[in-house]
């Protein structure tokens, strides 16, 4: 049996070094043996034909972050409820109210966060103007 | 299978403290009101403590594969909910200084008390690894919580980053257990183990990496080194979680992992956490020495007293789950006195914690009371008569002379003579002459507070402990856990 071992082990040895060999071949044969075009237009960036335009370091707002956080966060937790709806019937009333509590709590997590203004998406001065305008 | 009403009495304490992280979510959503969060949550503790009362009369009770509630896992978690009642009493104290919000402190407190609740009593790798992120996860937010300042800031993220990593270490050898015994309950793996099925190579990186994992949440030597910055960036009430409820929880299921499934096999696992061990012990006392930083002298000697502790697991057997109870008490009664002292000495928030040692010069002078406790708990760790850390050294010296485990007893004899040395260099600090500026101080009311309260009760628990044992230890003989699944 161990020397099965060892021929299987000698046999993924070869087939892995033949793979990174055949990908050497490929790129430095195409190097070496292909031709090579220069051109001004060659050196930027391809966006699909547009011209690209502005630089690529900008800054988003941090909220934009956040929001997508609580977007995974809740759609995860979603995703459990799946779980619960293939075996709805199964899983009878027991099932039902274990299911209810759960998303008694994520909908806490909501008014929670609602009410910390996590999802609001004016920045915080603003909304102070505002309430003192009115 | 269904669930029964005893089955939802055994789950008490979970369900108590889940309510009230509810409780407090809802509360903060509707006005915002430190004092009154603080207050739902210690009621909501105390509420859990005492359905234990009740709990008691359903245990031993196995609650799905996942969980179950035997008298071992009762007391660990009284521990831990005496634990993050003391926590939960001090961040009361320290977060009335800070200019933020203040409430949802007590809601990463609970879900992290929840998460011990769960892993003392998880008897598969499954409960065992969501316990356990249940507990990490909201310690990265309780350690950054004052995150104007850097040094909490850089806590919090460096607690992030490592235990991610402990905690990926500790999955991907779940997996490769898995692979091989195709189980993930204890007892499973324990039938698998003693069959000896399980002696290939990747049974034993499972379980390495598994040691991995489980060594970083206890930081043991070589896995240590994040421990002094996370202890003295973190505000104090948090090193304090840290320090006990963290500990207790993940030590509790080890040693319920290791009583289960005794992975001794050909005792080479028993090998490496002995050197584990006593790495830790020389490694925690020797970096401890030349530390300024109370609260990084603290970290260190934690390093050193997991390290004594873990001579539990290598001998594991006859008196182990005895000791572990004893030690893990007197450890957490010492170490919750202890920062409760740094607590109140850096309360309330004002800038970063009074952790270096230049803020209790002359501490005595100005709150002899408040040094009394302070000392009491240094004599404590250094494990000297009529201090409960005596007896929790004494349990320990006495199973590794019984189990004849003659390098660790020369580790923790050694251990001990090194830390003698900063823990008294600690004291002398106190006593020492008051120097002209003014530094950081106690506030003057401080034993009418809560915290206060709590500190001088632990102060009087350390000392009962250490000259009458007694009641104690046979609480903890009476701990017994169910190993058969």
């Amino acid at each position: 049996m161990i020397v099965e071992q060892v021929a299987q082990h000698w046999a993924i040895t070869l087939f892995v070094l033949a793979v990174f060999g055949l990908c050497a071949f490929m790129i430095g044969a195409a190097s070496l043996l292909g031709g090579r075009a220069w051109g001004h237009k060659k050196d930027t960036p391809y966006e699909s034909g547009i011209v690209p335009a502005g630089d690529a370091h900008q800054r988003f707002s941090v909220k934009f972050y956040l929001v997508a956080m609580l977007f995974v966060i809740f759609d995860v937790e979603a995703l459990y409820l799946f779980a619960w709806a293939v075996s709805v019937r199964e899983s009878g009333w027991a099932g039902f109210v274990e299911a209810s509590i759960f998303i008694i709590v994520l909908l806490v997590g909501l008014v929670y966060l609602n009410r910390i203004g996590a999802l609001t998406w004016a920045p915080r001065k603003r909304i102070k103007r505002e309430t003192e305008k009115t | 299978m269904n669930l029964t009403t005893s089955h939802l009495i055994a789950l008490l304490p979970l369900l108590i403290v889940g309510t009230t992280v509810i409780v407090v979510m809802l509360g903060v959503a509707w006005r915002r009101h430190h004092v009154a969060s603080a207050t739902v949550t210690v009621i909501g503790l105390n509420l859990a403590l005492l359905s234990l009362l009740a709990v008691l009369n359903v245990t031993p009770l196995e609650v799905t594969p996942l969980i179950v509630v035997d008298k071992y896992a009762v007391l660990y978690m009284a521990l831990i909910l005496v634990a993050s009642l003391a926590c939960s009493t001090l961040a009361h104290a320290y977060l009335e200084g800070l200019d933020d919000q203040r409430e949802e402190f007590y809601m990463l407190l609970l879900c992290a008390t929840m998460g011990g609740l769960l892993l003392v009593s998880s008897q598969h790798l499954a409960s065992l690894f969501i316990g356990l992120e249940l507990l990490s996860v909201p310690i990265y937010g309780m350690a950054a919580y004052t995150y104007r300042d850097r040094t909490s800031l850089e806590a919090g993220i460096k607690y992030m980053v490592l235990s991610a990593m402990a905690s990926a270490f500790l999955l991907f050898g779940m997996a490769l257990l898995y692979a091989e015994a195709g189980t993930l309950s204890f007892s499973g793996l324990s039938a698998r183990m003693s069959g000896g099925e399980l002696s290939s190579a990747w049974t034993l990186m499972g379980v390495g990496m598994m040691v991995i994992g489980l060594g970083f949440k206890l930081s043991l030597a070589p896995f240590h080194l994040w421990t002094p910055d996370v202890y003295e960036g973190a505000p104090a009430p948090v090193s304090a979680f840290l320090a006990t409820v963290s500990k207790i929880a993940v030590f509790a299921v080890l040693l319920r992992f290791f009583m289960t499934a005794p992975a001794t096999g050909d005792g080479w696992l028993h090998t490496v956490i002995a050197i584990i061990a006593f790495l830790s012990m020389l490694v925690g006392n020797l970096l401890a020495l030349t530390q300024n930083n109370l609260k990084r002298l603290l970290g260190y000697s934690s390093i050193a007293h997991l390290g004594y502790l873990l001579t539990v697991i290598v001998a594991s057997d006859g008196l182990a789950i005895e000791t572990a109870g004893i030690y893990l008490i007197t450890y957490v009664a010492t170490t919750l006195g202890a920062f409760g002292v740094v607590t109140l000495v850096s309360s309330p928030y004002q800038g970063p914690d009074a952790g270096q040692l230049y803020h209790y010069r002359g501490l005595f002078w100005r709150r002899p009371y408040l040094t009394a406790v302070l000392t009491l708990m240094m004599l404590s760790l250094a494990g000297i008569p009529l201090t409960a850390g005596f007896i929790g050294k004494f349990y320990a010296l006495a199973i590794g002379v019984e189990s004849s485990l003659w390098w660790l007893v020369a580790g923790i004899v050694i251990g001990s003579a090194l830390g003698l040395y900063y823990y008294l260099r600690v004291m002398v600090t106190l006593y020492l002459h008051e120097p002209g500026e003014s530094r950081r101080d106690a506030t003057a009311n401080w034993g009418q507070r809560s915290g206060g309260v709590m500190v001088l009760l632990l102060a009087l628990a350390v000392l009962v402990i250490g000259i009458y044992p007694q009641p104690i230890i046979s609480l903890v003989r009476s701990a017994t856990l169910i190993t058969a699944g």
